[in-house]
């Protein structure tokens, strides 16, 4: 399934994702929709396979940041980081497009994902 | 949430009045694809993985035809809701077991300033709640008809 999810950050955003997913449950659940029982084990081993592919900096980097902020990837639009709303410095920009590096605000220390 | 209010997250470049696909991953794909082409998402695949491991949890399917898809992903700019119909229905694995013809993708970012994520949601499910809204929702053939109908 994981199979179209490439690079390291990608990786990291659908972990996240993930995260976001666990913490919702219940209120989802509130609202009517099903979650099985075994949904929370689905997550986890979901969570599982994909800690398997991100390379361990980076997963103890996420859970730091996890930890500090709650959330460890933050968009990043209009050139600025949307953790900490600070500007990014051109030559991060340049790079953070290509989703080929994992780059961190120089401000907060947060991950970054550009969304445009 | 008012059914007025859930207009504002409906788009036209986010309406398909026939899908063409006929399963659950290729409509929930053809439906993201929309978000893309609108360029208000750039990773797809992103997207497509979150929703599938949501219906993993426990199909989105609530019954009457009818499946609200939804989930926070970091590669969401901001709340959005998709819609599309399908004639022939698909199986979606709903609590009742029938085809669903009628899917609102609701896509969210992880956080938001108003928190919206969660009432429209609900309000959808309230709309949705009403038989005469959803029959008449089986029938509309645009984005126009969509939009007269909330604001009825």
């Amino acid at each position: 399934m994981a199979d179209r999810i490439k690079t390291q950050i990608e990786f990291l955003v659908a972990l996240q994702d993930l995260d976001l997913m666990r913490k919702e449950i219940a209120e989802v659940r509130e609202l009517g929709f099903e979650v099985t029982g075994e949904g929370e084990q689905t997550i986890d081993t979901a969570r599982q396979e994909l800690i398997a592919k991100i390379k361990k900096p980076l997963l103890v980097n996420y859970e730091r940041l996890r930890a500090r902020y709650k959330r460890a990837i933050v968009p990043v639009k209009g050139d600025t980081c949307l953790g900490c709303f600070c500007r990014l410095p051109t030559s991060l920009i340049t790079h953070g497009r290509s989703d080929m590096e994992v780059l961190s605000c120089e401000n907060c220390g947060r991950i970054l994902y550009w969304l445009d | 949430m008012e059914k007025s209010e859930l207009l504002n997250y409906f788009q036209e470049p986010l309406f398909i009045s026939s899908l063409s696909t006929t399963t659950r991953d290729a409509a929930l794909d053809e439906l993201v694809r929309c978000f893309v082409n609108a360029g208000m998402v750039r990773n797809r695949n992103i997207v497509s993985e979150m929703l599938r491991r949501r219906e993993a949890l426990g199909s989105t399917g609530i019954g009457y035809g009818i499946a609200i898809p939804h989930g926070r992903s970091t590669a969401v700019p901001d709340v959005m809701i998709a819609f599309g119909r399908s004639d022939k229905g698909i199986d979606w694995e709903a609590m009742d077991g029938k085809p669903v013809h009628l899917i609102f993708l609701v896509l969210a970012p992880p956080q938001e300033q108003n928190n919206r994520y969660l009432p429209i949601l609900g309000g959808l499910v309230e709309v949705l709640s009403d038989g005469r809204q959803r029959e008449k929702l089986r029938k509309i053939k645009s984005f126009t008809d969509l939009t007269t109908l909330l604001q009825s």
